[in-house]
């Protein structure tokens, strides 16, 4: 199978994670033999991604840009089956979390994932963490170049970047090549979007300061067009002024977006152009045959033109209305005539958003081994994408993913669910979000329903970190503890969509457990009786405010 | 069932070094994995010496701490904190098997 479309471990990679698995190791002897204590432990454990969870140690495995090669994806499912209980949760950042792992097996567990160029090093603590990027990148139609030749080269500049391992708090970047934006850049420490101007030059628009958690902010434009090889340059200079200005002192003040709106982007951006002319003409500056060679291996597939029109997916089109309704909602067009951008939606009704078991993930892998290229991609809505789909082998697609359970024709409606693990696994939620995902997309199962609701994003987080990106949903549900109680807030109109990026609003009051899934029922029958011609459910909350939806919504609860 | 749910009852619980799993200090000072063998402090100063306790047993566990929990009748146990009753008894959903394909 091939294997060439993606980033590869030179031998400066694989010493290094090597090195550091071995490393590692010691570090858990050490700490099981009693010579290092939790304090001593902790910084070095979470260094590795080994996080303490409720229940047991949780592993959360980079997975650089979303990105991922069949093979690696099944080493991934051996890995599940291997150290913990054979499944996996995908992140909103494009991670996996393996929420059963045994502190003595994780060394073994780092060293499988070092066998297929993988790590989980720069998943926690306050430096530079997984670069991010749209799940549909070198295969958007839309696409002006390909985010992940960008990634690659920022996750090579800042993997263990000396100057940046101990900043005020995490650094998050996003990058999309795409003018619809389907990797949230304005709502990252640094969002970055590839686009062409007037004189046919790519370059970055860099967007500095955006965030979620407890103070969500949209990220501020520093730079309209910066060209590319001074991406590096440019972004050195902006995390070392919030390296030298971001707040130590206040652990909820500490993220570079209260820098921002502090100091202000005009004075942010002096700083940062100040700083940036220092060493724009360092050796930070892209040479262009180091762009190209890391462009290679991004290089798009040899995938040669086949027709648009296949009778096999027209036969199947008019013999089955659930495949007919996912080609609608879960295959995008690509930029080679004849081939589709496939997702796999790891959001059957009643299940846990973004979870999938090891036999899953292996048939998945046979799926992109089939027909895909190998290749696949992870979203930060939870999903998993098959990049490169010849349009005939639609049928044939859909029939494995039903097999799999990961055929649900509702990409981007409402039972479409990002959700964080929450209080059921992790050690810094209030409530919980699971329970109540699986509540929503039980009572909303009908697919035919969901498509006449049509486009519709819920998002739910566990507390204020926001992890499940509650402030950009459609309908945004943040779990809080009321003395002892669980209580659901909710908010509408938020959006990550480019140019319409939006902070919920919160409705009112939060509403019990028992009370989410009838309010959300309301606030869609409220849509429904206002909509207007093909107006989305946040469209019409744009239109008509809040009043309706919330008059309907505490009448009911 | 009548419940003592005063917060007066407090028992001793940490997760297990080797493999993170939730533990209680028992009578014996040893760390098990059964809440309802969990040594109980009935007052602020046995719960003051649970803890000492605790955490002078805390070679093979990580970071002890008290948990305020309830007691019916018939001596069964039983956190007050939704978080520790999480703990106590495990997910509140049903997590997939490493076999699952179809599981909705």
């Amino acid at each position: 199978m091939p294997d060439t479309y993606f980033y590869r471990y030179d031998d400066f990679d694989r010493t290094l994670v090597a090195e550091r698995v071995e490393q590692f190791r010691d570090q858990v002897r050490r700490r099981l033999a009693g010579e290092l204590t939790e304090e001593q432990f902790k910084p070095l454990r979470l260094t590795n991604g080994l996080y303490l969870q409720l229940h047991a140690y949780m592993l959360r495995i980079a997975i650089p840009y979303g990105t991922l090669a069949s093979r690696q994806l099944r080493k991934l499912a051996e890995i599940s089956r291997k150290y913990d209980r054979g499944y996996g949760h995908f992140t909103t950042r494009q991670n996996l979390q393996l929420n059963w792992i045994r502190l003595e097996d994780a060394p073994d567990a780092l060293a499988a994932l070092a066998e297929v160029d993988m790590h989980a090093m720069q998943t926690s603590g306050n430096c530079i963490r997984n670069v991010t990027a749209d799940h549909y990148a070198g295969a958007a139609v839309d696409e002006i170049e390909d985010p992940r030749i960008w990634c690659e080269i920022v996750r090579q500049w800042s993997t263990l970047h000396p100057e940046f391992s101990f900043l005020p708090r995490k650094f998050k970047i996003a990058i999309t090549g795409s003018p619809n934006d389907r990797a949230a850049v304005r709502v990252h420490d640094i969002g970055l979007r590839l686009w062409k101007n007037e004189a046919g030059e790519v370059g970055f628009e860099v967007i500095v300061g955006g965030g979620l958690g407890r103070t969500p902010m949209i990220g501020k434009t520093l730079r309209e067009f910066l060209p590319r090889d001074e991406l590096l340059a440019y972004l050195e200079a902006t995390l070392r002024v919030y390296n030298r200005y971001g707040r130590r002192d206040n652990l909820y003040k500490a993220r570079i977006k209260i820098l921002v709106h502090e100091i202000g982007a005009e004075k942010m951006r002096e700083e940062v152009e100040a700083e940036y002319l220092s060493i724009r003409d360092s050796a930070l500056r892209l040479p262009a045959e180091t762009i190209e060679a890391i462009a290679h291996q991004f290089a798009p597939p040899v995938l040669p033109e086949r027709p648009m029109i296949s009778g096999r997916v027209e036969a199947e089109r008019l013999s089955n209305a659930d495949f007919a309704l996912w080609l609608k909602s879960n295959v995008a067009p690509h930029r080679v005539k004849g081939y589709a951008i496939v997702t796999a939606s790891l959001k059957p009704a009643g299940s846990p958003p973004g979870d999938a078991s090891a036999a899953q993930m292996e048939g998945v892998a046979d799926i992109a081994d089939a027909f895909s290229q190998s290749e696949l991609r992870v979203s930060h809505e939870q999903n998993l994408i098959f990049p490169h789909v010849a349009i005939d082998d639609l049928p044939q697609v859909y029939k494995s993913l039903a097999a799999l359970g990961f055929a649900e024709a509702n990409i981007g409606k409402i039972t479409d669910i990002i959700a964080c693990p929450g209080l059921d696994y992790c050690a810094l939620a209030n409530a919980r979000s699971i329970p109540v995902a699986q509540r929503i997309s039980t009572h909303f199962a009908g697919l035919a329903r969901q498509h006449d609701i049509g486009d519709l994003k819920i998002k739910i987080s566990g507390c204020i970190n926001a992890c499940g990106h509650h402030h950009v949903g459609h309908i945004g549900i943040l779990g809080v503890d009321k003395n002892g109680v669980e209580l659901y807030q909710l908010s509408l109109g938020g959006d990550v969509d480019f140019g319409k990026t939006a902070i919920g609003t919160i409705l009112g009051p939060a509403v019990t457990a028992d009370k989410v899934v009838e309010a959300v029922d309301s606030l869609v029958a409220t849509y429904l009786d206002n909509r207007q011609d093909n107006e989305r459910f946040v469209d019409t909350y744009r239109r008509l405010g809040a009043k309706p939806f919330k008059e309907r919504v505490y009448a009911a609860v | 069932m009548a419940k003592n749910l005063s917060g007066d009852l407090q028992v001793a619980s940490a997760n297990r070094l080797a493999d993170g799993i939730v533990v209680w200090l028992d009578d014996a000072g040893q760390w098990t994995d059964r809440l309802e063998h969990a040594a109980i402090a009935r007052d602020p100063r046995s719960a003051e010496i649970l803890l000492e306790r605790a955490r002078a047993e805390s070679f093979t566990v990580v970071e002890p701490y008290l948990v305020a929990v309830a007691e019916d009748e018939q001596g069964a146990l039983e956190p007050l904190s939704l978080r520790e009753k999480i703990r106590a008894s495990g997910l509140t959903f049903e997590a997939i098997a490493a076999e699952a394909v179809r599981y909705a």
